[in-house]
């Protein structure tokens, strides 16, 4: 039986005018809105806790939990949505904010409802222009309608919505860089304790949810959380929205039931490998998870099963690495994006990275040494964990796991003075 | 009133390195660390900032967390076991020398702070035996980019610690240090680019741990192991700081903060630091001149007392004591003073005496109630004018803290504000201070007479001018009272008033002990000193003083003597000897005094020395028993009502 796609929080893609208010209110658009603010704060985080929902942005942290972490009696407090999507081989916000934003306009106002803020904020990468432009239609529809101001559909509570644009940090994806960004400073993450939580944007209580996250309330609150979890497994409820990329036939967005899909699954949506070509390696995740082999193609997209496998879910993507791939050269690639990024603010991620993406390409270019390998090791360790936050610690993910598991490939660089993979590929540099 | 015993909280136990230590809730691992005797390197952790933890320096284990903590910003909990000499954590710190000198530019031999560096020594303690980084794989930025005509920033040995970034920040509140790009290509510079403007620049480079922001004044000047310090304290103005007087060889280098918590915090005024190269005078008067008899001649200083003396008993047997007037100046010590009071009162017996030209009325140790570092406590600060800010910038510092730290209320109102409108919005508070100039003495009292009674307490503070302008007053260097604020038996004449009388020809005989910047710019110095038929002028500066005085006997600049002098919270602190006196380096002042008084058949018992005068002050003023190590005198009048 040919595998197919799951369509949760992408029912209602390709329905006409979708993307305009009247064409999201012919779907049922905004009635689970209404229909949140019938039930009152508590009984939507019940349902939301009763879904199982988890944090989509890559840590995934339960969402009704986070939400529990709001100290009670203190106001105002904000809602902050993450839509500064920029890790690497993700692309399921764009879908998202370019094909459902009222959908996504609808979860940030139920979200804000059961945290009772006074304000959401969307944060939107700097790139995502296009995108940006029409959150902005979107949200003056959703105050022309009343769904979003003073006296929201005429129950009293108020709530403003507003669309922020960052300046093309990969940092501000952090929720704390992002926070701070928002403020007007410069986007680096915050020391924690306290967190957001407690002390978040303007020194409020503050939640931070991912778009996909919010994305899903419309379809909980109109079916119910226990609908929702159905669709999964106990320990990965619901679907998601998976990017596969890289060397596939159809490289694209698609959504699936967890757990009860596995990456093979995920790669036969895609198409599979692109002519015909052998599987090498897939990086699921995104840029900051460890690589895995063809051995886990039949680990299923399970939180834990990956865990295990010794990779992460990250957020939703997979890249897909045929045979003719030089492990060496991709490490060297993801380690420059990560030395560009870099904040700067501490010291193993701003010098480490500078550090590893020079011995990289050194390495790439087969001009390093068997002890420029070990450096490179050394450097990995002491960055990993000890930097300031995530960013310097993923950093090393992806190149240690890929050292792992093809130790020949980076031993054969090493004083071969050329890249061996890519000279047997008959590929130039 | 009965004493309310407050239990302190119960203090968190916890081990370093196996040894047990108590310390109070919410302290950081760092400061526990000490506390058990245990060094943590760090670099962006400093004693009067916020942790931000971005150096990684003072990673530590901690029970069984996986991952390694910043012991700078982790606060202790029961029973916490913190480890810092594990191999983890030494392979750790390592690794992280090895990033810190990445691109650092390795110029230890040219660097201003070589010796006296954080990366230097830890990288020496810590670091790897060798480098891995091929030198010419450094990112290279601007070596001498001047932020400000005192301050010249080496991007390329910067670490990032945010220290200088946090100092404008939660010091100073000026914003005026930030940081730019990103990743490896950050730097930092002024906002926007534009020149640093504040007041307190100098202390930049000194919560810089390395070589990064230099005193452009100090650039290239000295090694830090050919200096030798002393310990003393700023001859800037009347707030007191604790400084360091880096010296080498007969001059001063720089002047570097010593942080009394009491006073200045650790932070220093550029108006005090850069102060320094006016004590390396070239011009200094060095040499006593006679213009009595005949011609100028020089002659050892001695003999220019005997002279003066003798002169000064001629103008005495002909004209009378009231004939002669004695000037001092606020920048004296206060064994000087005292000397000085000695000598006017008791040897000459002239009424006559003064330190400084302004008549300010209502003088009562009252007006300096107030602590410095009671700043912090009071619920609402007024502060008169910007007369304070101005004589005493240190004193800016301390206000921002109260605000900022411990979310007090400074209130910057008018010169002489309107007292009852004032009592109408500052009331019921526990604590009100009033911060005031000297100048501003009368609306000071007015302001705490009418918010007396709608507070529970209002205190004074009063900023003198002059280093020891508080002593001098204390001490009784004034026209109508003694030491300790006592009506004197005879008022006379105050520094205006004798300048005028000596040029109208009424004085014949002036005695004036300088420096005194105040004389030395008023026009009515001059013509006092071309009328009086006896000017004697004791003094360092050349200036108006020197050129005119009949008999010139030299003095000593604030680095050259031991003494003590008292703040304008009323603080006696040590002055000590930078300079060591060296050939042809003339008496002390108080030596001089003593010996003008004596050669007048006065009696001073004990040493000319500073130990035994100021024995001898604490016997004749008892509110200073005790105070020489630093403590603020204790007043009786303080315990009436203000």
């Amino acid at each position: 039986m040919p595998v197919e796609e799951l369509r949760i929080l992408t029912r209602h893609l390709g329905q006409p005018q979708v993307t305009e208010r009247s064409g999201y209110e012919a779907v049922g658009g905004y009635q689970s809105l209404r229909k949140a603010l019938a039930m009152g704060p508590e009984a939507i985080t019940a349902e939301v806790k009763a879904s199982g929902l988890r944090g989509r942005g890559g840590a995934a942290f339960p969402t009704a939990t986070k939400w529990g972490f709001l100290p009670k009696g203190v106001f105002p407090r904000y809602l902050c949505v993450n839509a500064d999507e920029s890790e690497p081989g993700c692309f399921k916000d764009r879908v998202l904010l370019e094909a459902l934003p009222h959908q996504l306009v609808e979860g940030t106002l139920i979200a804000a409802f059961a945290l009772q803020a006074s304000h959401a904020f969307i944060y939107i990468r700097g790139e995502y222009r296009a995108q940006r432009e029409l959150l902005d239609r979107c949200v003056a529809e959703a105050y022309a309608a009343g769904y979003a101001g003073r006296d929201i559909l005429g129950s009293g509570w108020d709530c403003e919505l507003i669309v922020h644009g960052g300046a093309g940090a990969y940092i501000c994806g952090e929720e704390t860089a992002l926070l701070d960004s928002l403020e007007g400073l410069r986007g680096q993450p915050r020391l924690k304790p306290p967190f957001p939580a407690v002390r978040g944007l303007y020194g409020q209580p503050t939640v931070v949810n991912n778009v996909e996250t919010l994305s899903n309330l419309p379809y909980i609150l109109e079916h119910g959380g226990a609908a929702y979890a159905a669709h999964g497994t106990e320990a990965s409820p619901g679907t998601r929205l998976f990017c596969v990329s890289g060397h596939v036939e159809r490289p694209g967005t698609y959504e699936v039931p967890m757990g009860r899909t596995s990456f093979r699954d995920l790669l036969e949506l895609a198409g599979g490998v692109w002519g015909g070509r052998q599987l090498k390696a897939m990086q699921p995740g995104g840029g900051s998870m460890p690589v895995l082999g063809p051995e886990h193609l039949d680990v299923p997209l399970d939180f834990k099963a990956v865990a295990d496998a010794g990779s992460s879910l990250g957020a939703g993507a997979l890249v897909v690495m045929d045979e003719s791939t030089c492990l060496v050269e991709v490490s060297m690639r993801l380690v420059d994006f990560y030395h560009h990024e870099s904040c700067g603010k501490c010291v193993p991620c701003r010098e480490g990275t500078y550090f590893e993406s020079q011995l990289m390409h050194r390495l790439e270019a087969g001009l390093a040494s068997a002890d420029e390998l070990r450096t490179l090791a050394d450097i990995c360790e002491h960055m990993d964990g000890r930097c300031f936050c995530p960013l310097g610690d993923t950093a090393t993910w992806f190149v240690m796991s890929a050292y792992r598991m093809f130790r020949d490939e980076f031993e054969a660089h090493c004083g071969a003075g050329q890249c061996p993979v890519r000279a047997q590929a008959g590929r130039a540099a | 009133m009965t004493a309310e015993v407050q239990p302190g909280p119960q203090p968190v136990t916890l081990t370093v390195d196996g040894r047990a230590v108590a310390v109070e809730p919410g302290t950081l691992v760092w400061d526990a660390c000490e506390k058990a005797g245990v060094f943590v390197p760090v670099y962006c952790a400093h004693r009067k900032m916020e942790p931000v933890a971005v150096c990684r320096m003072c990673l530590v284990e901690i029970g069984t967390m996986p991952k390694l903590q910043p012991a700078c910003a982790t606060v202790v909990q029961e029973g916490m076991e913190v480890r810092t000499q594990t191999d983890r954590v030494r392979r750790f710190r390592e690794g992280n020398m090895e990033f810190l000198l990445v691109n650092h530019p390795l110029d230890c031999p040219v660097c201003d702070r070589g010796g006296e560096c954080d990366l230097q020594d830890f990288a020496q303690r810590y670091g790897p035996p060798r480098s891995r980084v091929p030198i010419t794989g450094k990112v290279h930025f601007d070596k001498a980019r001047a932020l400000s005509d005192k301050i010249t920033l080496d991007q390329e040995r910067c670490i990032l610690c945010w220290r200088c970034v946090r100092y404008c920040d939660e010091i100073t509140g000026d914003r005026s240090i930030v940081l730019q790009e990103r990743a490896v290509h950050t730097v930092i510079d002024t906002f926007e680019g534009r020149p640093l403007t504040g007041e307190f620049q100098g202390n930049l480079p000194e919560v810089c741990p390395v070589g990064a922001l230099t005193h452009t004044a100090y650039r290239f000047r000295a090694r830090p192991w050919d200096l030798q310090r002393t310990v003393s304290i700023c001859p800037g103005c009347s707030y007191g700081c604790t400084l360091g007087v880096d010296s080498r060889d007969d001059e001063v280098v720089r002047f570097v903060s010593q942080d009394n918590p009491e006073v200045d915090d650790s932070w220093l005024c550029d108006r005090g630091r850069y102060s320094f190269p006016e004590l390396n005078r070239s011009d200094r008067i060095r040499a006593a001149e006679l213009r009595l008899e005949g011609p100028l001649r020089q002659v050892p200083a001695l003999e220019a007392t005997a002279a003066a003396a003798r002169a000064l008993a001629l103008v005495v047997e002909q004209s009378g004591p009231g004939a002669v007037a004695v000037l001092g100046t606020p920048a004296m010590t206060n064994e000087e003073a005292f000397a000085l009071q000695w000598l006017a009162r008791g040897v000459i017996g002239t009424p006559h005496l003064d330190h400084q030209l302004a008549e300010w009325p209502g003088l009562d140790p009252v007006e300096f109630r107030l602590a410095v570092a009671d700043l912090e406590r009071c619920d609402t600060v007024l502060v008169l004018g910007e007369r304070p800010e101005l004589a005493t910038p240190v004193l800016s510092l301390r206000l921002y803290k109260a605000e900022r730290k411990r979310g007090r209320e400074v209130r910057r109102v008018a010169a002489d504000p309107d007292p009852a409108e004032l009592a109408r919005t500052v009331r019921d508070r526990q604590l009100v201070g009033v911060v005031a100039h000297e100048g501003d003495r009368d609306a000071a009292l007015r302001v705490a007479a009418a918010l007396a009674p709608v507070n529970r307490e209002v205190r004074r503070l009063t900023l003198t001018e002059g280093m020891n302008g508080r002593g001098c007053k204390d001490l009784g260097l004034l026209p109508d009272l003694g030491p300790g604020y006592v009506a004197a038996p005879a008022a006379g004449m105050g520094g205006r008033a004798i300048l005028g009388a000596a040029a109208a020809g009424r004085l014949r005989a002036l005695v004036v002990v300088g420096p005194n910047p105040e004389l030395e710019a008023d026009p009515a110095f001059e013509a006092a000193c071309q009328r009086v038929a006896l000017l004697v002028g004791v003094t360092t500066v050349p200036g108006v003083l020197s050129r005119h005085a009949h008999a010139l006997i030299p003095g000593r600049t604030a680095v050259e003597k031991a003494g003590t002098v008292t703040s304008s919270e009323g603080r006696v602190q040590p002055v000590r000897v930078a300079l060591q006196p060296r050939f042809g380096t003339p008496p002390p002042e108080l030596r001089l005094l003593v010996e003008i008084g004596r050669e007048l058949g006065g009696r001073w018992t004990g040493e000319p020395r500073a130990t035994p005068t100021f024995a001898a002050i604490e016997a004749a003023l008892p509110a200073y028993r005790g105070t020489r190590g630093g403590l603020r005198a204790a007043w009786p009048q303080w315990e009436r009502p203000a």
